[in-house]
């Protein structure tokens, strides 16, 4: 059977909302001949894990938590501190949450692969064949436009001569 | 037996008790351990499994739908459908296909099953003019 191998790019993305989109592919639900035993889903490659966007405070109050088994083994962490430690980690997480806990889930995770940046190996890019809409658009940075573009960019008003700008 | 009395025909256990319990066990022939053989785990094993038969009946149908409906929302996606759009349209375009019968058609008839989209598309396209 021929897997295909779809393209993420999780720039400005927010993982929680792409972990659904995500999970379809990986499960294969995009397919009309899907069906839970017939393993028909598909590899997802997501770049830029590095770069997401979650929305408002939840970098500070998303919290995960981990249990080393052993008593006083709990640990929680905050989302900006597990995002140091390993950039791929929140994505992971959020797909591997959206989906249904059972036998296949841990199998199905077996074909994402999550890279922190725009650098994928060489045997994966071979197989890559498709690029999945990102679900928001990516805003331009002002630093990345140059100060030509600033200038002729059209405005309503000018500031007038005496005006404080800080 | 003769049943002198009625207090008696009441004790009875009515028909011989082999081939009472082999009704059971015609019904727990296929179960695993000692619920096949042993009678007095056999019966409430059967019990049990007829009572999960009564609600699978339901279940299954459900499944099913469910099924049919995450076939024929991939078939439409593939489309820049949605399948409440699908639905509403194919209604108002009087097809009326059910959940099965689009499922199948999106799976082994595409190009059928995109004209059904074009012509909801179109009567979409028409009421928002």
């Amino acid at each position: 059977m021929t897997r295909v191998w779809h393209l993420f790019d999780a720039t400005w993305q927010n993982p929680l909302q792409c972990a659904p989109l995500i999970a379809k592919y990986l499960q294969g639900r995009h397919k009309p001949i899907y069906h839970p035993l017939n393993d028909c889903g598909d590899h997802v490659v997501v770049i830029n894990s590095l770069r997401i966007a979650l929305p408002g405070s939840e970098w500070r109050w998303r919290v995960y938590f981990h249990h080393t088994g052993y008593p006083g083994g709990a640990s929680w962490t905050p989302a900006w501190q597990l995002h140091d430690k390993d950039p791929t980690m929140i994505v992971k997480k959020a797909v591997y949450s959206s989906m249904k806990g059972n036998l296949q889930r841990r199998v199905t995770m077996q074909r994402l692969h999550i890279f922190p940046d725009d650098q994928i190996p060489e045997d994966v890019l071979a197989n890559l064949t498709h690029k999945l809409r990102p679900l928001r658009p990516t805003p331009d940075p002002l630093d990345s436009y140059d100060a030509e573009q600033v200038e002729t960019f059209p405005k309503l008003v000018d500031y007038p001569e005496d005006y404080v700008l800080r | 037996m003769v049943f002198q009395t009625l207090s008696m025909m009441v004790r009875s256990r009515g028909p011989d008790e082999f081939w009472r319990k082999r009704k059971i066990f015609k019904l727990s022939a296929h179960f695993r351990g000692r619920a096949r053989n042993c009678y007095s785990i056999a019966i409430r094993a059967v019990h049990r499994a007829l009572a999960y038969a009564t609600k699978g009946r339901k279940l299954k149908k459900e499944d099913m739908a469910q099924l049919w409906e995450t076939r024929v929302t991939a078939g439409c996606e593939e489309h820049g459908l949605t399948y409440p759009v699908l639905r509403e349209g194919l209604v108002r375009s009087n097809i009326l296909l059910n959940r099965k019968t689009l499922a199948d058609l999106a799976i082994w008839e595409p190009f059928t099953f995109k004209v059904r989209l074009v012509s909801t598309r179109v009567i979409w396209l028409e009421l928002y003019r």
